[in-house]
């Protein structure tokens, strides 16, 4: 199996006590879902393309996106430790199915951003992570155009048209296209005056 | 220590004439704002913010979870990386 086959399930951050437990994080939406894990593949830090097939002997969700984890055959702080920092990976064909509106951050990368009103608009180029909401980059007249990706403003993707449907608020596009300073938007109190 | 409870949130005047224009119109554009030091009052929730960071405006859409925190929040300042990687991550 090679990296393109998979995708990043997380990384380890540490040990946890000294029977071999490592700390790692889950970069996914639901950690829960994740709780019959069986068997995980690492690329560790000296060599990150290739992957090593563990078998996991328990998976306990911890606050947050932190899992403790039990790999079968690491017994001791000192197996565990030259872990710290490996990346996890999972095959593909263990992604759960999505519905047809739905979609996964990495499958619409290329894709058209169609708005309701305007339109086609631009293309998707990223997606950043924020600390509320995840932000759809869109590359629109030469700018990047952020889009939070809430249920409000993103509807759906069209998998077969390769297209994301959108529902912009009045006036998104122009933040990122007119020039703006604080003087003009928001004059001082005693400018008003 | 904590904002003193008889004071009220702070809320920028400007940004406050701005929301209740929009609440009066029925509108929902984007407001544009420096004020990251402004909290999130429950009138700002179904709103979209686009909050300075220094360098340009970062889009927030405010919802019921964010109230009684500050703008400046959502909006990092530091640069912050995609994710382009395959994973578990989109929109259900």
């Amino acid at each position: 199996m090679t990296l393109d086959e998979t995708y990043q399930l997380g990384y380890i951050i540490k040990t946890h006590g000294l029977r071999g437990h490592v700390v790692a994080h889950f970069d996914v939406d639901d950690v829960k879902a994740y709780q019959k894990l069986k068997t995980v593949y690492l690329t560790l830090a000296g060599a990150p393309t290739k992957l090593v097939e563990h078998q996991v002997e328990k998976v306990q969700p911890q606050p947050g996106s932190k899992v403790l984890l039990k790999l079968r055959g690491i017994e001791r702080i000192e197996e565990a430790e030259p872990l710290r920092g490996s990346q996890l990976h999972l095959p593909l064909t263990q992604l759960p199915e999505l519905e047809d509106d739905q979609f996964y951050f990495h499958d619409v990368i290329g894709f058209t951003v169609v708005d309701e009103n305007l339109g086609e608009l631009g293309t998707v180029e990223n997606f950043y992570e924020l600390p509320q909401q995840d932000m759809l980059a869109m590359r629109y007249q030469g700018q990047e155009v952020l889009i939070p990706v809430v249920d409000e403003l993103v509807s759906h993707a069209d998998h077969t048209k390769k297209q994301i449907y959108v529902n912009l608020p009045d006036g998104l596009l122009d933040v990122y296209l007119k020039p703006s300073s604080r003087d003009k938007d928001e004059p001082d109190e005693f400018d008003e005056a | 220590m904590a904002r003193s409870l008889k004071k009220g949130p702070y809320i920028d005047f400007r940004l406050e004439k701005k929301v209740t224009a929009l609440e009066t119109a029925g509108k929902k554009s984007v407001v544009k704002t420096w004020s990251r030091r402004s909290m999130i009052s429950p009138d700002f929730v179904g709103h979209t913010f686009a909050v300075h960071n220094g360098n340009k405006f970062i889009p927030v859409y405010v919802t019921e979870n964010m109230v009684g925190h500050k703008l400046g929040e959502f909006a990092p300042t530091r640069n912050f990386r995609g994710h382009v990687a395959k994973k578990d991550k989109g929109k259900r």
